[in-house]
């Protein structure tokens, strides 16, 4: 048990800092909490990070996202896909294979080439898709261990700042993962090499919502 | 205008000549200058390495002596560094109220040289003439100390003849760090290699600073290695004209 | 092969540790190349960065108030971490956070254990302790993989392999996963480090990793990474243990807005790493179901209560005072003897050893303030560097070795010469006279003995000129020197007045 040393160590630390008055109000946040961009410039921005990032992108319209959806698939080559437990029904693609996970086994997933997810929100400036793993994004090891990742983020869900995802998050979600790019190490003479564990592969939809 | 002259326990001993090229420039300048005789040290040295009582001590007579002074100008930014950066923390910890009130009423009185120059006197062009190619090192004192920025390159842009060569890696420390060039001489040394080859790339003349003690350790190297480039130091840049060339 | 050593109080003093380093070109190289190519990524994201200066300012001013209200924020963090499934536990050195974390393993009769690089870690001198005991740790970070394998040690804090090349990583991944054919572009040992990892992943069944951050509010743990080696030790095993450092926590999950922002752009130049995960306590269904926290002190609350040295605490481990420092560019990380490198490791490693061992490290620093100017959270780290110091010093007073060491005597001799000018005159007066005696016909002197040798190593010095300035103002002036003390002339001017 580790009472007294949890008594020795907040003794010392309330000792060391006796004198201390500050209040977390008064800390200064002059830094941008809003973008300046209008939707369209927004959504060109988190199209060109994830770009940068090697990611395909597709805007669609939502009654064409099915259609879109099946290309995307088609185009990563992979047949067998794990998808989150309340995907809605449509997104499932024909000519596919759905795995949907209700406690799968970690070798059924690695059996998939690819998994599918939606998403709780997208940051423009650092080309980031948030995921807070809940019914529709799924497990954190679903979209961890297939090589491709295909995500449908809907326009309204995108800001372009990082206060703004803050701002619009007064709940703080108790998993969340924030992905701005595939898995890269620079370790080797930094070189920078996209993929070590982690999908490789990462193609987003973007579903014009705010049309 | 009247100016007290620091002039440094290091360039009094071993760049007299810098003191005697800020005498000559500011007297042109119609400066009024004065020199008092029983200045010795800033306390520099003591302070950076850990002899904070014997640092206080020096900073006292600093003080003391300059207490009625109109202002005080020195020909080295890390002094003027160690003054605006150091002596307050030292005169709230050892210092008494009368002199916490005496270094206070002081410290916007004290000048490096070019800042001097520029912010005092308003002036940059000096009327200076030096006809070479000069490469300038930017003493880590004076650019982050003092913020520096562009008073020295406004100075010498100014000089007749001078051709002012850009540096790269121009805010890259030159290894001297007072006594690290000898209690880590190695790791100086290496410091000092990087330095000297993006300043003899330049093909300069001469390799100018607001410092001695940079200049000192490059200019040791240099002549160690019987290379073209001269330190040579600001004020004496500053100071030369067509009659009196260094 | 043993490898340089890390550990404060074995480690050499920084000058002898740093002399090897020094004559190999090729870590030397290594070293400049990765520091330039991660400067140049992270000043071109903090020029882009209007906000700059506003987001240091915040970062700053969050860390320094966690700082003051530690006891309380952690407090918070204990109380919600607990409720939402985790088991907290508190070490108040190495030794007992060692001991809690053999203590869960041997419960879960582990014989593996999968590890995110964690600094904390290697400043407990985890890993040995685990091998002592029977459990292999297994690193899965790219660069804590090719040290583990190559047994080596780190030379960054964000990129610890950066002085090995890749036939170097060729070989060691050739020889310890055995693959002959193994060829050495950093694609083909990326990949070979993937498959090895993987079948880890999915197959050892205990984890541990640091924190970047801890999140008092709702009692989250947050980790910044790029390969995704930590998403996999996070998700995959049964039980997850976390060794964080008492000073990582913040108060609220809204606080990560500014500190993901500075932290990612120091470190490696970029908006944001790839991955950054969060998560609280256990979740049914998903990842762990064991959770551990272990918060360790290990002098970081004396640190606390000290005035100037408290800002060390405020640290992110982002590296950047590293990339930037002219001293860490010529060594890498090894001449620091300790897990902290480069500026920070500089202040923090003597202050973790109470100033016992490691005191060579504040000497390590020129003094250039490069650091401090790149620092998201502003330490001001040559301000700490003087008072540590001063510490040694002080320290140094009360042995009688400072008796015949020549420093320690040069110091005292200059203070006792600087506290007059009839004094100082007489010192310049010796010098001259001393000097003369080295100086060669030119005037020049090219070799000095004791420390002054250490100069001469690779520096002319010039010769004492035949006039000092004061001489030569006498001269010019002699009406107007006066030749009164400073209290004389305070004296007259009273009278005078």
């Amino acid at each position: 048990m580790t009472a007294s040393s949890r008594h020795t160590i907040l003794d010392r630390i309330r000792t060391a800092t006796a004198d201390d008055s500050n209040r977390y109000e008064d800390l200064p946040r002059s830094y941008i909490r809003e973008g300046a961009l209008q939707s369209q410039a927004r959504l060109q921005l988190m199209t060109e990070r994830l770009h940068e990032y090697g990611a395909e992108v597709m805007e669609c319209t939502p009654a064409d996202l099915a259609t879109a959806i099946a290309h995307q698939l088609d185009l990563s080559g992979r047949h067998q896909f794990v998808v989150p437990e309340r995907l809605p029904e449509e997104w499932l693609a024909k000519g596919f294979t759905w795995l949907v996970d209700q406690s799968l086994s970690n070798d059924q997933i690695e059996q998939c080439g690819g998994v599918m997810t939606a998403a709780s929100a997208g940051v423009a400036e650092s080309g980031t898709i948030v995921l807070h793993h809940g019914p529709t994004e799924g497990r954190r090891v679903i979209s961890l261990l297939p090589d491709f990742h295909l995500c449908i983020i809907r326009a309204s869900q995108i800001v372009e700042t990082l206060p703004e995802y803050f701002a619009r998050t007064p709940n703080p979600p108790r998993l969340a993962t924030f992905i701005s790019g595939p898995s890269a190490t620079a370790d080797i003479e930094m070189t920078r090499i996209k993929g070590v564990h982690g999908p490789r592969f990462l193609s987003a939809i973007i579903v014009r919502d705010d049309a | 205008m009247r100016a007290s002259l620091f002039i440094t326990c290091y360039n009094d001993t071993l760049f007299p000549q810098t003191g005697r090229a800020v005498v000559r420039l500011l007297e042109r300048l119609g400066v009024e200058v004065d020199f008092a005789p029983a200045q010795t040290c800033c306390g520099q040295m003591h302070a950076n390495t850990g002899f904070r009582g014997e640092a206080y001590s020096q900073a006292k007579r600093f003080v003391q002596l300059y207490r009625d002074t109109e202002c005080v100008v020195i020909p080295s930014s890390s002094c003027v560094a160690m003054i605006r950066d150091q002596y307050p923390a030292l005169f709230e910890e050892l210092g008494n109220d009368d002199l916490r009130r005496q270094f206070v009423a002081l410290l916007p009185r004290v000048f490096e040289l070019s800042e001097f120059l520029t912010d005092k006197l308003k002036v940059e062009d000096v009327g200076a003439y030096f006809p070479h190619r000069v490469a300038y090192h930017a003493s880590c004192h004076g650019l982050r100390g003092l913020h520096i920025g562009e008073r020295p390159f406004r100075l010498l842009e100014k000089v007749r003849g001078l051709d002012l060569v850009p540096v790269a890696n121009v805010d890259r420390c030159c290894g001297f760090g007072g006594t690290f060039s000898v209690k880590n001489a190695d790791v100086s040394t290496a410091m000092l290699d990087a330095k000297l080859t993006d300043l003899l790339a330049t093909n300069a003349e001469y390799c100018t600073a607001l410092d001695n003690s940079c200049l000192m350790h490059l200019g040791g190297a240099l002549h160690r290695r019987n290379l073209r480039l001269k330190p040579i130091h600001i004020a004496e840049i500053l100071a030369s004209t067509e009659a009196s060339t260094t | 092969m043993s490898g340089p050593i890390m550990d404060p109080r074995l480690a050499p003093p920084f000058p002898e540790a740093a002399l090897p380093i020094l004559q190999n070109t090729q870590l030397r190289n290594n070293v400049a190349h990765a520091t330039d190519v991660i400067q140049a990524k992270r000043n071109r994201l903090v020029a882009e960065k209007k906000d700059w200066h506003e987001l240091r300012t915040s970062a700053s001013a969050i860390r320094a108030h966690v700082l003051a209200n530690l006891a309380k924020y952690l407090e918070e963090f204990e109380a919600n971490c607990t409720a939402a499934g985790g088991v907290v536990h508190w070490a108040k050195d190495a030794s007992e956070a060692r001991q809690i974390i053999i203590d869960i393993l041997h419960e879960e009769n582990a014989t593996e254990v999968i590890k995110i690089k964690t600094m904390t870690s290697a400043e407990i001198q985890l890993n040995l302790a685990l091998q002592a005991t029977g459990i292999t740790p297994i690193e899965t970070d790219l660069a804590e993989l090719i040290l583990q394998l190559g047994e080596d040690e780190p030379s960054h804090i964000v990129v610890p392999a950066l002085h090995v090349n890749r036939q170097q990583v060729r070989e060691i991944f050739a020889r310890q996963m055995d693959l002959p054919q193994l060829p050495d572009d950093p694609e083909a040992l990326t990949a070979a480090a993937r498959t090895y990892l993987r079948q880890k992943f999915l197959s050892v069944p205990t984890a541990i990793s640091g924190a970047n951050f801890l999140i008092a509010e709702t009692g989250a743990v947050a980790i910044v990474e790029s390969e995704g080696n930590g998403r996999m030790c996070l998700t995959l095993p049964r039980t997850l243990i976390t060794l964080a450092g008492i000073e990582k926590v913040l108060p609220r999950f809204d606080d990560l807005e500014v500190m993901l922002q500075v932290l990612a752009r120091s470190a490696t130049g970029e908006r944001l790493n790839p991955y950054n995960s969060l998560w609280s306590g256990v979740v049914p269904g998903d990842g762990p179901q064991r959770f551990h926290v272990v918060l360790l002190d290990n002098g970081r609350s004396e640190i606390l209560g000290r005035k100037v040295e408290r800002q060390t605490l405020q640290c992110i481990r982002c590296a950047a005072c590293l990339n930037t420092c002219p001293v860490y560019r010529q060594t890498g990380g090894h001449a620091y003897g300790s897990p902290y490198a480069g500026p920070i490791g500089a202040i923090l490693t003597p202050q973790l050893e109470h100033m016992r061992h490691a005191q060579s490290l504040p000497y390590a620093s020129s003094l250039c303030g490069a650091c401090y100017e790149v620092c998201p959270v502003k330490i001001n780290i040559p301000e700490v560097l003087i008072d540590l110091r001063a510490k040694v010093v002080d320290q140094e007073r009360l042995e009688s070795k400072r008796l015949t060491d020549p420093m320690y005597l040069g110091m005292k001799a200059a203070n006792f010469a600087f506290a007059s000018a009839s004094r100082f005159r007489m010192a310049q007066w010796f010098g001259k006279l001393g000097l003369r005696f080295f100086s060669d016909k030119d005037g020049w002197i090219r070799k000095l003995p004791s420390i002054g040798s250490r100069w001469t190593l690779s520096r002319d010095l010039p010769a004492m000129p035949d006039q000092t300035f004061r001489r030569w103002w006498a001269e010019r002036e002699p009406e107007r020197t006066r030749e009164a003390k400073p209290e004389r002339e305070a004296r007259s001017k009273t009278e005078a007045r």
